[in-house]
């Protein structure tokens, strides 16, 4: 690719860099995270009569369960309960989507890491001897493994009435203008099949916390999650008690990227603390936690695209088949996102039939992962587009450039979109990056090259679901404002996000601020996750601060006896002319506790289009533009260098916006190099991070985050959440990276060296 | 878990003495017991963290007579006599508020689980450097996994690390290539 005529194209840019960081990065937070001292889930050992529980997973992918003998556990040295099925006094289910995953297995197992039953001892050692002492026996199933014949294979859930004895669990297919027609039309057509693997979260602090019985008849969750408020739903029915009587507090979390959306040790801990009257730990191991934990859901695709002489997009079909494992947890949601993103909803195309199929099968269970299945579509259609300018023969991003939406123009479900930033200036600046200038080399082993791809990314749950939020502001009586949200810090920055936004809003300073997150008991906001919590917090701070503020203002005026006209919030108090006169404590004291509370819940903004809104209204843009090294003797890949432009508004904590963008990059480097939990006959491949591998220090690349801000001035929303952006587009920048270097171009994830070496042979030969 | 852990039901328990931060303690262990089992089960470490307990991440690094290892992988019975330090025990440590102070203010951290292994790894690299060692601290964090950041700030928390003052030329490629692309 080369440069481009840039002129005028980028009006605002700015880089993200160490000296962003250094001049605005907030110390508050991160000494009690470097000195050990903040507390995660898994921390809490020193609860008083605490037990440690463990959880007995299945050892086949697929059978019948004819006897699960317990008595033998019970007599165990230091057991204080075993449970099964028959002991889950409510719903022996759970699922965000559809209640379809037993709490304990009663008559049948899915996948290897379904649980059977589950201990409570006094120490870890003596629950998993007693787990080896629980007898299960089983009638092996004929294990559904492979995603694309799982249809015609007997179903997992065949005693589900719910899914009509298939193993096909949603099918679902978006259409625009006559496909046929369009292919009809297309000078060139490019049809390819694309598979990305089943990635796996790797939080360095695996699933786990406590559950802390109220003795009566209540649970309090302090575990790792990311939805507290819907949490509490599902363990209600479980636990069969009212809603009243749970409650859960999310710790600070030691990483989630969706795989702790779902629950993950709160059922088995809930039920033994209410069992043993007694507060349970649970915390998986890492075996357990590859085993029976939430993954990405690898797709395998079939995409035919095709454009005119001038290289506008006619046409483009889609058939992707999603393996969304032994229970659907968060898969049909992944699906809805993985088929907007395949539409391609940063470009005009005249036509397009967008089919994808989520089925069950043996392999685990997948469900919520940062991007959401939008980077795996991604992927394929911007692969797809290269494909087409090969084809053509003009430059990736002049193909591109052709068919890029602008900001007036609906969004590819036809909905009305909000544009950070018109498409065409995010290629022009990422056209325009030095890594372009260095070219391709081969130095006889190493060969390297350069790439690009573009990715969109929506804010928020999408598609008409039930989406909306809500924060409370009140003055604690230790005299800090305090602010409160249902959101869970799991290491996203949001607590600094908040901080300073406030901090903006109020005038105050960091130390007046005191960010509370994560209670069920407070205000509901919904999940963490869709890249929707900064969105929320911008919406609902927006709204709340000038009400709170002038109610504390006319409060202030009569405490201090100043016309209230005159008072303005400054650091550590209220100033008049600026002077202090009264300090934010001196102000709490002057009221009753909560006394100066003000609530605010916002609905998520959605197109407004009709009723029920389709695809994503508040859209980002990131193009990545990725440098590599192909090793000619061993195939290996290196990623020395990644560049991003992202278009998603005004940069509120730039340290949080560069490291969300720097860590989600690497993370899809990882999906694109090195990582997939296969399965074989049900059986996953990995047992730990000896064998899967991500990303380390020296695999990392060097990274330049470059912002477009020029969110037009009438956006309503301009603040946008950048959690998932960055994973958007770095694996198709790679493979185009790794054809601009090799001549290959790879279409099936993670890039396999051996295959590389051949396909290079292969090239070679044809030269 | 238990298809990896095959333990007697019964593990003999026997008292392990070692220097934990300075102090003389002894701790009951069991024989399979590990150096981070025992840290974690008193409840007052908790900046040495489980995360693969086959060594591969180093969210348990800890200094054994003042080298980086993870905890994981030192069994209890080879603690007599050892000296072990946690970021607990450092917080007075000049060479740990240095390193403290590099990850704070270059952000090199997010959830912060991994956190503490990475500071142990570095305070154990500049030591070693003190001593006269040629030291690249980037290989100091080889086996410090982190899944949050991708290593952007660590990189640059580093290279602070390495600049004049604490003279070493540890990552070659750190500042100067960041600051040409």
């Amino acid at each position: 690719m080369t440069s481009e005529n840039l002129q005028g194209a980028v009006r605002k840019l700015m880089t993200l860099d160490g000296n962003s960081v250094r001049n605005a990065t907030s110390k508050m937070d991160l000494a009690p995270r470097i000195e050990g001292g903040l507390a995660y889930a898994t921390d809490q050992r020193h609860l008083p009569g605490l037990l440690h529980g463990a959880i007995l997973r299945s050892t086949c992918a697929h059978a019948l369960i004819t006897r699960v003998d317990t008595s033998r556990a019970l007599n165990m040295p230091g057991v204080h309960a075993v449970i099964k099925a028959d002991d889950v006094p409510g719903l022996n289910r759970f699922g965000i989507v559809i209640r379809d995953q037993p709490v304990f297995c009663d008559d049948r197992v899915r996948y290897e890491g379904d649980a059977i039953a589950a201990v409570a001892a006094d120490t870890p050692e003596q629950a998993r001897a007693a787990l080896d002492a629980i007898e299960v026996d089983y009638q092996p199933l004929p294990v559904v493994s492979d995603a694309s014949l799982a249809e015609q294979q007997t179903a997992i859930h065949s005693s589900h009435e719910e899914h009509g004895g298939s193993n096909l669990l949603v099918r679902e297919t978006l259409e625009c203008g006559d496909i046929d027609d369009a292919l009809s039309r297309c000078t060139v057509i490019a049809e390819h099949h694309y598979q990305t693997p089943r990635q796996m979260h790797v939080f360095m602090e695996t699933e786990g916390g406590v559950a802390i019985p109220d003795g009566k008849g209540g649970v309090l969750f302090r575990v790792g999650c990311q939805s507290g408020h819907r949490d509490v739903e599902q363990l209600a029915d479980i636990l069969g008690v009212a809603r009243e009587k749970v409650a859960v507090e999310s710790m600070a979390t030691g990483g989630a990227f969706g795989g702790k959306d779902e629950l993950t040790v709160q059922p088995a801990a809930g039920l033994l603390a209410l069992k043993t009257g007694r507060p349970v730990m649970i915390h998986l191991d890492r075996f357990e936690s590859c085993r029976a934990g939430i993954k990405r859901h690898p797709v395998s695709v079939k995409m035919t695209t095709g454009c005119d002489a001038a290289g506008r997009l006619l046409a483009h079909k889609v058939e992707a088949v999603l393996d969304t494992g032994a229970y659907a947890s968060l898969g049909p949601a992944v699906l809805e996102n993985y088929l907007d993103h395949a539409t391609a909803p940063l470009y005009r195309i005249e036509a397009y039939r967008v089919s994808g199929r989520l089925v069950y099968t043996n392999n685990g269970v997948c469900g919520a992962f940062r991007g959401f299945g939008g980077n795996q579509a991604t992927f394929a259609v911007e692969s797809q587009l290269d494909e087409l300018a090969r084809g053509l023969g003009i430059e990736p991003a002049t193909l591109r450039r052709i068919n890029l939406r602008s900001p007036g123009d609906a969004g590819s479900r036809n909905q009305t979109v909000r544009w950070t930033a018109p498409p065409a200036d995010v290629l022009a600046a990422a056209v325009a990056s030095p890594l372009w200038s260095r070219g391709d080399t081969d130095n006889g082993r190493w060969l390297t090259g350069t790439g690009m791809a573009m990715g969109a990314q929506g804010n928020g749950l999408g598609d008409g679901l039930p989406d909306s939020g809500g924060g409370r502001i009140s003055l604690s009586p230790a005299g800090r404002i305090c602010v409160e949200f249902g959101f869970t810090d799991y290491g996203q920055n949001i607590v600094e996000s908040i901080t300073r936004s406030v901090c903006n809003g109020v005038g105050c300073r960091e130390a007046d601020v005191e960010v509370v997150l994560g209670s069920s008991r407070g205000p509901d906001s919904g999940p963490t996750s869709a890249s929707r919590s900064t969105v929320l917090v911008h919406g609902v701070l927006a709204s709340i601060l000038p009400r709170w503020m002038d109610a504390v203002r006319g409060h202030a005026a009569r405490v201090s006896g100043q016309p209230e006209k005159g008072l303005e919030f400054g650091p550590g108090g209220i100033f008049s002319d600026g002077r202090q006169v009264l300090s934010y404590r001196e102000l709490a004291e002057s009221t009753n506790p909560g006394g100066m509370t003000a609530n605010a819940s916002q609905d998520f903004p959605v197109a407004p289009d009709s009723e029920h809104p389709v695809g994503r209204y508040l859209q980002l843009q990131i193009a990545t533009v990725a440098r590599v090294e192909v090793d000619r003797i061993t195939g290996r890949v290196r990623v020395t260098d990644l560049h991003h432009v992202t278009a998603a508004g005004p940069v509120i904590y730039p340290p949080g916006y560069l490291g969300q963008i720097e860590g989600a990059a690497v993370m899809g480097q990882g999906m694109t190099l090195t990582e997939d939990m296969t399965a074989h006959e049900g059986r996953y491949q990995a047992d730990n991070l000896d064998q899967y591998l991500i990303p380390t220090f020296h695999d990392a690349p060097l990274q330049r985050v470059d912002v477009l801000d020029n969110t037009p001035e009438d956006d309503p929303y301009p603040v946008r959440g950048v959690g998932e952006l960055g994973i958007e587009a770095v694996a198709p920048a790679i493979t185009a990276a790794i054809e601009a270097a090799t001549g290959v171009r790879v279409r099936r994830l993670p890039v396999d060296p051996g295959d590389l070496l051949v396909a290079m042979a292969a090239q070679e030969q044809n030269l | 878990m238990s298809d990896h852990y095959p333990l007697p039901e019964t593990p003999a328990q026997q008292n392990i003495s070692f220097e934990l931060n300075g102090e003389a303690v002894t701790r009951s262990a069991s024989d399979a017991g590990t150096l981070l089992d025992i840290l974690r089960e008193s409840g007052q470490i908790t900046s040495a963290r489980p995360g693969c307990r086959v060594g591969r991440c180093g969210a348990c690094q800890v200094l054994l007579d003042g080298c980086a290892v993870p905890s994981c992988l030192v069994m209890a019975w080879q603690l007599p006599g050892r000296h072990v330090q946690t970021v607990e025990g450092l917080n007075k440590d000049p060479d740990f508020l240095a390193v403290r102070d590099a990850l704070a203010s270059e952000s090199a951290l997010q959830c912060g689980y991994c956190t503490p292994g990475f500071a142990v790894s570095l305070v154990a690299g500049i030591r070693q450097r003190r001593q006269g060692s040629k030291v690249d601290l980037t290989e100091c964090v080889a086996g410090n996994l982190c899944r949050c950041t991708g290593y952007g700030g660590l990189r640059r928390a580093i290279a602070r690390l390495a600049a004049p003052g604490c003279a070493d030329e540890a990552d070659g490629r750190s500042t100067s290539e960041q600051e040409k692309l």
